[in-house]
């Protein structure tokens, strides 16, 4: 199985996608009201501690900006859409083919991904720019290391969702999983607040995990908080829980396909 | 071998929930969870030589669909093996499906929102078939299919017509040796249907190209297939050609008598005659129905006509149709085939 088919397979979802363009429009909206909410939190909280959570209150508005702006890249739906493909039977479709379905999902989501970026992230870091006062990168390495560091969350991301997707084999309805991710992400990834308001004791625990890498490091580095060996150490762990979720996925695929029930039709 | 199919005591349990009514039962369903195990193919067994063209039939919920997605490897059998290919289906998926072409008539394999061409180029990548290749199959595709005036539309907005002749264009692009197709003419109208009759002969002759089609249009059977099998309640019920099952289960005749006068109809009346089932349709006309290993056409008629004034004989036999729904109807009959 070469390469080129899963070119071909994100090719496919960027065209996919493009029947949905509306969706993208309200989701511009959607992305700079959560900022605005948080930004005037935020405004509110550093009126009474101007060094809050380690952080100065411009490099909050840059985190919160930049969070936002980087979730609306590395989010995707492929949970949600294996789930649905459960449901209708529609996975036997993927079966049938002489593909790797864990691949096939994340290609076209990150064919989405690409559409993504440019009806979506780019609008959203353009309206943000324009209002508040977001900073640049520390520097243009900063700048590309930030880069480099979002390739992984969105893969991160992809494979962290197969894997909760490969559960509808066996629940059927993941809504309630779906729910329970959405939120451990949001809260683990610091995507809502930074992982420095976490007790001591939860933030060796987080850094275990593999939520921080998704919205987090790529913060940190962006920000400039980090050094230059420890971006490096941060982007050799984000690559390993890449490799671990996706050697897991693949495994834990293997176990629900065989549990796969499809009645009729 | 490729284009051969083994299925071997070929076996497929589900456990379903059983869902307790109301409220209380709802707060029960949370504690307790009863399953129950449905067998949905018993020991299925038979093999298919190349090249052959055997049609699968059941009445709703026999397990046809079932046995077809344990052959495709979409599903694990519970117990029994298939080797189909050289294969084991469930075990070598990535490459096994490569050797074979799927047609699910109730589901389409193309991407719903994308011309069909961007489908057919993902497929032509996926089974790395090369352009020319690619190129000849869809031109000779298109001279029974003519597909080619679709390839720029979306499937969304292809008629059901339109989309089954662009899947079963796609399910053979790399050329299978094997091909499956469950319920391939389902909701077709009657041109669509000849058309994609003629197609999958035309494959059939030309490539050699094996074919299993679940279908319970009988007519695609006699059309296409010299085999038949018949399956319910998970059991394959008959295995043989479409010849042999009208011989073994070809029980009933019909001769239909049309009297010259309403008058004659107490002749027909009083004639005894033993084990026939009279049935008046209207004035004018009967229906005599019997076994015809009991009595012949022949012999039913001059009985008949010696004390009737008659006008007209028709003979019928039971159409293949007729014979079928028996089978499905009516568990005794089963017995008769064997």
């Amino acid at each position: 199985m070469s390469v080129a088919v899963y070119r071909e397979f994100a090719r496919v979802g960027f065209v996919n996608i493009l029947a949905f363009r509306l969706r993208y429009y309200t989701g511009v909206l959607t992305y700079f009201l959560n900022v605005t909410v948080y930004y005037f939190i935020w405004k509110a909280l550093y009126a009474a501690d101007p060094n809050f959570a380690g952080f100065t209150f411009p490099e909050i508005v840059t985190y919160v900006a930049v969070g936002w702006m980087i979730r609306s890249l590395y989010f995707n739906n492929i949970d949600q859409d294996m789930a649905q493909d459960v449901m209708e039977g529609k996975i036997s479709m993927a079966l049938i083919k002489p593909v790797s379905v864990q691949w096939m999902y994340i290609s076209q989501a990150l064919g989405e991904t690409v559409f993504r970026l440019a009806m979506l992230s780019a609008p959203v870091a353009l309206a943000l720019a324009l209002v508040f006062p977001v900073r640049p990168p520390k520097s243009p390495a900063h700048g590309a290391l930030f880069l480099l560091s979002l390739v992984g969350s969105v893969l991160l991301v992809a494979a962290l969702n197969f894997i909760v997707g490969s559960c509808a084999v066996r629940l059927k309805s993941i809504l309630g999983l779906l729910r329970a991710k959405f939120f451990v992400q949001e809260l683990f990834s610091g995507l809502l607040i930074p992982m420095t308001l976490f007790p001591a004791t939860a933030q060796k625990v987080l850094a275990c995990l593999p939520f921080q890498h998704i919205g987090y490091t790529p913060m940190l580095i962006y920000l400039g908080r980090l050094s230059y060996p420890q971006i490096a150490l941060a982007l050799a762990l984000q690559a390993l829980w890449v490799a671990l979720l996706a050697a897991f996925g693949a495994w834990f695929w293997k176990v629900m396909a065989r549990k796969i029930t499809i009645h009729g039709g | 071998m490729p284009g051969e199919v083994q299925a071997e005591g070929l076996t497929k349990d589900f456990r379903t929930f059983q869902r307790k009514e109301g409220i209380r039962g709802a707060i029960e369903n949370l504690f307790v969870r009863q399953y129950q195990t449905v067998r949905a193919v018993d020991k299925v067994s038979f093999r298919i030589q190349p090249g052959e063209m055997v049609g699968y039939i059941g009445p709703n919920g026999a397990g046809k669909s079932t046995t077809v997605k344990m052959l495709t490897g979409i599903l694990a059998p519970t117990e029994g093996t298939a080797l189909v290919n050289g294969f084991v289906p469930y075990r070598d998926r990535t490459r096994y499906t490569r050797t074979i072409g799927v047609v699910f008539g109730q589901r389409t394999q193309l991407w719903w929102d994308i011309a069909v061409v961007e489908s057919f180029r993902l497929l032509q990548r996926i089974y790395e078939v090369s352009d020319s290749d690619y190129k000849t199959q869809l031109d000779t595709f298109d001279q029974v299919l003519e597909i080619k005036r679709y390839l720029n539309t979306p499937v969304r907005k292809l008629s059901l017509g339109e989309r089954m002749r662009c899947d079963l264009a796609a399910s053979l692009l790399h050329n299978p040796p094997l091909l499956f197709l469950d319920e391939p003419t389902i909701g077709l109208d009657v041109v669509a249907k000849t058309n994609v009759r003629q197609f999958l002969k035309e494959v059939n002759r030309r490539f050699g190209t094996t074919m299993l089609l679940t279908t319970h249009d009988l007519s695609d059977i006699e059309e296409l297939c010299k085999r038949l099998m018949i399956i319910d309640h998970g059991r394959v019920l008959f295995d043989g050609a479409l010849a042999e099952l009208k011989r073994q289960l070809w029980q009933q005749m019909w001769v239909r008598i049309e009297l010259r006068e309403p008058a004659q109809a107490q002749a027909l009346e009083s004639l005894s005659l033993n084990n026939i089932h009279r049935e008046r349709l209207d004035e004018l006309t009967y229906r005599l129905v019997f076994d015809r290993e009991e009595h012949t056409a022949g012999e039913v008629i001059r009985q008949v006509v010696s004390e009737v004034d008659v006008r007209d004989v028709f003979i019928q036999e039971e159409s293949i149709e007729e014979i079928v729904r028996r089978i499905y109807t009516g568990p005794s009959v089963l017995e008769f085939g064997r």
